[in-house]
């Protein structure tokens, strides 16, 4: 990335406890990037298309996605980001969720999802595979917002 | 279902009503049976009663007509004197004799007759006394002294009385004859009241038997209606129950599977965080050592014990016991996973299974130092290949792994064929299962006998699923100590529909 300040990291993870462990991995590969963290899908869909602040408006940003929310499921999010017409629908979304159901896999890359990741049980496999993910973004672009 | 039960259940009443039924038809038989012999019996004593008053009366008729001809004959000797007369007389007399001796008898049995047999006896003596002394005078050639006398005493009145005595002998006679008609028409008509009584008794029970067969065959018509109603919708029914026990089926396969995952979410913060901790006690411990180095006096004894001990252990113990979680919950998802599977049918030769199996778990088996045999020929099926194979890799697996430990491990596989089962025999001579473990070891998370060997107690459990899912069914014959022989029963084409 050119200008790491300019691309936040939004992540929507109803579990505290998972969200802190991936910010923490994320800090450890040395991501220095903005994460705002919502809690739910209502909340951070009016964060990510209306909020003044938010990638719609200003900014480019990647989405660290969870499926399993309280008041919605994380495809829908999806959904809505990757649809046609879209202000979003060229940012990246990483799905980081427990589920490894293969149709659930399909569905996610169907609707447009960028990557998708299993949270592993096993702690130090899951902190690589967010230390990795950590890198990953260190390097990749995201595209700017369109008008 | 409801016509059916009636029916079985009503066949003893209408059993007991018929032979209620007909016992009564047969009284009401009897009774007539027995009122008509009594009135042929009652007709028969008449018909001898009224004989015998026709006898009576003919004998009286008989012994007056003598008596009457016995006095002609007198007459006629008195005023002609011809000895045809007395010849005459004589016979009449004659005749009269056992007339009157039959009439007698014929009259004995009645207390009635006797004062007037008596009267009719005497007069006929006194009449013959006098008819003898006129028959003696006209013999004697005094015939105008014999008419004097008859002049005198004719013997008119003396006959007069002897007819009024007849005559009331006779009417006595018809009066008994009467009363006999009479009796005879009141047997008869008792006679016609007992048969109608019988005839109505029958004509009852002929409707009672008539209505109950009806009812009968009604009941049995009825059920035969809802039995072919009910093997009409059988089909139907079974189809539908398939497709609930499908829904339900598939209810548990999702619920397992967001248990698992709901399980799983709280886990990976369990697992996190420890590891956190663990990473944490590293500078702890380094600190209590530099302290210790450097300034011994301010490390506690406790803080000694905390940062090299206590934590380290606890850390220990939260990470397996997760760690057993972790696959618990793992072993959940994939039976649920496995049911949720879309089953794929194919032949499948036994022999080229069997053996690819056994080449896959080769170093196992040679590790473990087993002998594997396997018997051929093995029939072909038709079937899940994979289901198929991860069962009998579970089943070839697990025997070799529980060896006795005094003997050398054989493993024996063998299949056969039978109508509408194919059937895998999976026999080792290992250490064998409690006969009270048989079903337990198929439930999920349950093992048996020592704990000696690693394994979470899932492998029967998925293996059992699969079986049902194929259709089949898993059974264990096995003594504690003399190995055990895992029998797979499997149909020998699968049908996957209403799976």
């Amino acid at each position: 990335m050119n200008d790491h300040r300019s691309v936040g990291i939004v992540m929507i993870e109803d579990d505290e406890g998972h969200a802190r462990l991936i910010e923490k991995n994320i800090r450890r590969a040395g991501i220095l990037n903005d994460i705002r963290h919502f809690t739910d899908g209502t909340t951070a869909l009016d964060f990510l298309f209306h909020a003044p602040d938010g990638p719609a408006k200003s900014g480019p940003s990647l989405v660290l996605l969870d499926l399993n929310l309280p008041d919605m499921s994380g495809t829908d999010i999806l959904a809505k980001i990757k649809e046609e017409g879209s202000p979003l629908r060229r940012a990246p979304v990483v799905v980081l969720t427990t589920t490894d159901d293969k149709v659930e896999i399909q569905r996610c890359y169907d609707l447009g999802c960028n990557v998708y990741i299993t949270k592993p049980v096993n702690y130090e496999n899951f902190a690589q595979a967010i230390r990795q993910l950590g890198l990953f973004l260190s390097v990749i672009q995201v595209p700017e917002v369109e008008g | 279902m409801q016509g059916l039960s009636n029916a079985s259940t009503g066949a003893n009443p209408i059993g007991r009503i018929l032979i209620a039924t007909m016992a009564t038809g047969f009284l009401a038989l009897l009774i007539a049976a027995i009122a008509a012999a009594y009135a042929i019996r009652q007709d028969n004593r008449h018909s001898d009663w009224v004989v015998h008053t026709y006898r009576v009366e003919t004998a009286l008729v008989e012994a007056r007509r003598l008596a009457e001809q016995q006095e002609t004959a007198r007459r006629g000797y008195m005023l002609a004197g011809s000895p045809a007369f007395l010849a005459n007389f004589d016979r009449a007399h004659d005749a009269l004799i056992p007339q009157l001796a039959e009439l007698r008898r014929l009259t004995a049995d009645n207390v009635r007759q006797h004062a007037p047999m008596r009267a009719v006896i005497q007069r006929l003596a006194e009449l013959e006394t006098v008819q003898r002394e006129t028959n003696q005078l006209v013999q004697e050639g005094r015939g105008a002294e014999a008419l004097r006398r008859f002049r005198a005493d004719s013997g008119l009145q003396r006959m007069q009385k002897l007819r009024e005595v007849f005559e009331a002998m006779a009417r006595e006679e018809r009066r008994l004859l009467a009363r006999r008609d009479a009796e005879q028409m009141a047997s008869r008509r008792t006679f016609s009241v007992v048969v109608g009584i019988a005839a109505l008794l029958f004509a009852l029970v002929t409707i009672v038997s008539f209505l109950t067969v009806r009812r009968y065959t009604r009941d049995l018509q009825q059920s035969r209606v809802a039995l072919a109603d009910l093997n009409a919708t059988l089909e139907e029914q079974v189809k539908e129950r398939t497709a609930d026990l499908a829904l339900a089926n598939e209810e548990i396969q999702r619920f397992a599977y967001i248990v698992s995952h709901d399980l799983r979410s709280p886990l990976v913060n369990v697992m996190g965080f420890t590891a956190e901790l663990s990473a944490a006690t590293q500078p702890l411990s380094q600190l209590i050592d530099r302290a210790e180095a450097e300034a011994p006096h301010i490390v506690t004894e406790e803080a000694r014990l905390a940062a090299r001990e206590d934590l380290p252990e606890a850390i220990g113990f939260i990470r397996t016991s997760t760690a057993k979680m972790d696959r618990l919950i793992n072993a959940i998802l994939k039976l649920s996973r496995e049911g949720r599977r879309v089953l794929a049918p194919e032949m499948i030769a036994l022999d080229q299974l069997v053996e690819q199996i056994t080449d896959s778990i080769r170093h196992v088996i040679d590790d473990r130092g087993v002998t594997l045999t396997i018997e051929r020929p093995m029939p072909v099926i038709v079937s899940d290949r994979v289901a198929l194979e991860q069962i009998l890799s579970n089943l070839i697996e697990n025997a070799t792994k529980y060896r006795h430990p005094a003997r050398a491990a054989e493993v024996h596989v063998s299949a056969s064929q039978t109508p509408g089962r194919v059937i895998v025999a999976i026999r080792d001579n290992g250490r064998g299962i409690d006969p009270r473990d048989h079903q337990r070891i198929f439930d999920l998370f349950r093992r048996s006998g020592q704990q000696d060997q690693p394994g979470e107690g899932i492998g029967l459990a998925h293996v059992r699923a699969l079986a049902y899912r194929l259709g089949g069914t898993i059974s264990v014959e096995s003594q504690l100590g003399e190995g055990a022989t895992f029998f797979l029963s499997l149909p020998p084409t699968l049908s996957i529909e209403g799976a």
